[in-house]
């Protein structure tokens, strides 16, 4: 997705009244400005270039010159301009969007990764397009790190722009299978699944969902390719979306036959086992997936859910308590550890719970670190 | 998959015989004489096929002077025909900031992005190539002609990634070369040759081999390909579609049958909708006509000939400010098109626009001058607006 930026950057930080110490930087600003106002972009880039070196902490010196290189597609080049404004800017957010995709088309991308989630912790600053551009690409490096939900949220996003683009489409599809890959860099025999399923979860996600083309999508996905693995669970996830609760189960089921030690596929078959009243069942989904990944929070939650059903509180607490140190951020674990809480008689848990339930009720999605959603207050963190 | 090895060399003789670069080492060797002993010593050992030691002696070089543009080139082929995709791309990205009108410059380095699997920029530079020009070598035009048909394809830009194969058929172009692409635009398949899933590359192979007998008088050989094809696939998406678009003219209801079923297969089948709705149009079925250019806008908005088949069909039906307006869409979607001209020219003349009509003749005019003046860049949605 080349962007181009450079006017946008260079409205972004107009460079402010320098300090009177500075005038050779000063001079060299104004030569710099003139020459990109005229077009000469070389010329502007080598003039940074001295400004930079003549004073290594000239931040707005470093932020142009990254503009400009990353506007001729040097990324190279850019990265270390970006990685140098974001050492002396003092607020360096926009800066690391940029960093980080730089980083990303240098398939740098554990480096893109970091820089991606220093960005959003920053509050996600920038232009739109900055914004759009580099919310894609952070998505599609939490596919790559096997985050698939936080992934689909953000891709969702920009379906509901109606950003229809092939690369959305591909990303969308990526995450959708449970693929750890980005666009550039899986199979190409794959292109086929990875786009019917890109689409299908494309339609679903605008706004307003278009059920029937996802659907017809989704058909043609299974038409082809119903012995891969992950494309049962995401037709599973897509007929639970319209509410097609058995149809789903069916999918969940043969997913499970497909890949045994599915966790998400049981955790999916629990909750509706568990919404059927088929509460064994849902047992011993849950506690399968918590045995085949204890790193899951969704798996605890559910068996939690099931041990709340099953009115034993103590384990239900027990259980809930564990999802919550894997995910402290997640409102739903939250609202029932409360419940639990409450049903102990232990009010103050339950009361401190509720708290956290409210903070987190609105921010349930979105990408942010648990301090940042609950508001930095250790006690909620606890 | 590395593709035609020998469009770099050419490129980079056609850029130094240009004159764009020539000379510039022996300016730059006067100020600094290190530099021009490492030039010379890098130009020697390429000169004898020594390309790791060339390659060497140009990264030393570059580094005595960055900004060399002999050496960022020849530095960029050698490594384009070593395979080293990135490290060729990120060369040329330099060049390309100091030499940016160099049309085969823009070709090796899309091939370069399309070899890293960067389909967007390879697709931009290519088309940018394409635009400035790669001298009369045929076979470069050609690599480059076909790569931007097959990108067309993947990003579902069927109906102008044809337009363009067509053309090239009609340069001369071997026609075995761009089977496969003609083969997975006909059938809508947004895939690159070397992504065809094994059990479909006989579809696909069928599909163009059958859309290529379309276009020469040996109707029989088109009907018995598609038939085949139909037999062999009857419930893969755009089999029928495509028979139906080939019997329109010879069999229509064998083409309104075809065209149904494709209906039933992919129900958001947009261009099976609109070559029904013209069917419905001539047969002056104006509502069935209408109601299915409806559902194609709101399946589609985006697709121009959705809104020139509703824009004719509101015609077709008296509503001319209806009608205006979504022709006005499409014109604005697809102003290369000479049937949204037309349109506009009768429909401007029925509602008394006289001086609008005038203009859109003019525009006529102006298309024919430049189509017949250029024939190698697929602009965006330049494609003769029929649902294909």
């Amino acid at each position: 997705m080349p962007a181009r930026f450079f006017l946008l950057a260079i409205l972004l930080f107009s460079l402010p009244a320098l300090s009177s110490s500075a005038t050779s930087i000063d001079e060299i600003a104004k030569k710099a400005e003139l020459a990109q106002n005229a077009n000469q972009l070389n010329q502007a880039i080598e003039l940074y270039r001295q400004g930079v070196r003549q004073q290594p902490s000239w931040s707005q010196g470093w932020w142009a010159l990254g503009t400009l290189l990353y506007d001729q597609d040097r990324f190279l080049e850019a990265k270390l301009a970006f990685r140098r404004f974001v050492s002396v800017a003092p607020k360096p957010g926009p800066g690391l969007a940029f960093l980080g995709l730089c980083e990303y088309e240098t398939r740098d991308y554990d480096q893109a990764l970091k820089h991606f989630r220093a960005w959003a912790d920053r509050g996600w600053s920038g232009t739109m397009e900055l914004i759009d551009v580099s919310t894609f690409h952070f998505a599609l490096l939490l596919t790559r790190e096997g985050k698939f939900v936080e992934a689909l949220y953000l891709l969702a996003g920009e379906a509901e722009k109606s950003h229809s683009g092939s690369l959305l489409i591909e990303g969308m599809g990526l995450a959708s299978l449970r693929m750890r890959a980005v666009p550039e860099g899986y199979p190409a025999e794959q292109r086929e699944m990875v786009w019917l399923a890109g689409k299908s979860a494309f339609y679903a996600a605008s706004n307003p969902p278009a059920y029937p083309q996802a659907t017809e999508y989704a058909n043609r996905l299974l038409q082809h390719y119903s012995d891969r693995p992950n494309v049962h669970y995401y037709v599973g996830t897509l007929w639970k979306f319209q509410d097609r609760n058995e149809d789903a189960a069916k999918e969940f089921q043969k997913e499970l036959q497909i890949s045994p030690k599915h966790a998400p596929a049981m955790i999916e078959s629990a909750r509706l086992a568990l919404d059927d009243n088929r509460v064994e069942d849902a047992a011993t989904l849950a506690r399968n997936a918590c045995t085949i990944e204890p790193q899951n929070s969704e798996a605890h939650r559910v068996y939690g859910q099931v041990l709340l059903n099953e009115k034993k509180y103590e384990e239900t607490a027990r259980e809930l308590e564990i999802a919550k140190r894997l995910a402290p951020d997640s409102a739903p674990i939250r609202f029932q550890l409360a419940t639990a809480y409450r049903r102990l008689g232990r009010s103050q848990d339950a009361k401190r719970e509720s708290e956290a339930f409210d903070l987190l009720k609105d921010k349930q999605m979105v990408i942010a670190s648990p301090e940042e959603k609950l508001g930095k207050n250790p006690r909620l963190l606890k | 998959m590395k593709r035609s090895f020998s469009i770099f060399l050419y490129a980079a003789s056609a850029l130094l015989l240009s004159g764009q670069l020539a000379g510039q080492s022996t300016h730059a060797a006067a100020q600094r004489p290190t530099f021009e002993q490492v030039a010379k010593d890098a130009d020697q050992a390429r000169a004898e096929n020594e390309d790791e030691e060339a390659i060497r002696l140009y990264r030393q070089a570059l580094e005595l002077k960055p900004e060399w543009q002999e050496g960022l080139w020849y530095l960029s082929a050698l490594l384009y025909e070593k395979e080293r995709y990135p490290e060729a791309r990120d060369t040329l990205r330099r060049f390309m900031a100091l030499e940016t009108n160099a049309g085969p410059g823009w070709a090796l380095l899309g091939m370069s992005e399309f070899q890293c699997r960067e389909y967007t920029r390879a697709l931009d530079h290519l088309q940018r190539a394409m635009l400035l020009g790669m001298g009369d070598r045929k076979d470069m035009v050609q690599t480059v002609t076909t790569t931007v048909a097959e990108l067309l394809i993947r990003f579902e830009r069927y109906d102008d990634s044809l337009n363009l194969l067509f053309r090239m058929l009609g340069t001369g172009t071997d026609k075995t070369l761009i089977l496969d692409p003609v083969g997975l635009a006909a059938l809508r398949m947004p895939m690159l040759p070397s992504e065809i899933p094994a059990d479909r590359r006989e579809l696909v192979r069928m599909a163009g081999e059958g859309s290529f007998a379309s276009q020469t008088p040996q109707f029989k050989d088109t009907d018995k390909t598609f038939k085949e094809m139909e037999e062999k696939y009857p419930n893969e998406p755009g089999v029928h579609f495509l028979y139906g678009v080939y019997l329109m003219d010879l069999r229509p209801d064998d083409a309104v049958r075809e065209l149904k079923r494709e209906l039933e297969i992919s129900p958001s089948h947009v261009p099976a909708r609109l070559r029904l709705a013209e069917v419905h149009i001539q047969n002056q079925e104006f509502d069935q006509a209408l109601a299915l250019a409806q559902e194609a806008v709101k399946l589609e908005p985006e697709y121009p000939s959705a809104h020139l088949i509703l824009g004719e069909a509101e015609m077709a039906k008296g509503d001319s400010a209806e009608g205006i307006k979504e022709l006005e869409l499409a014109r604005t979607k697809q102003p290369a098109t000479p049937r949204v001209h037309w349109d506009l020219v009768r429909a401007y003349t029925a509602a008394g626009r006289t001086e609008d009509a005038k203009h859109e003749k003019e525009m006529i005019e102006q298309l024919s001058r430049t189509n017949s003046g250029n024939d190698t860049v697929p602009a965006e949605g330049s494609g003769d607006a029929r649902p294909q």
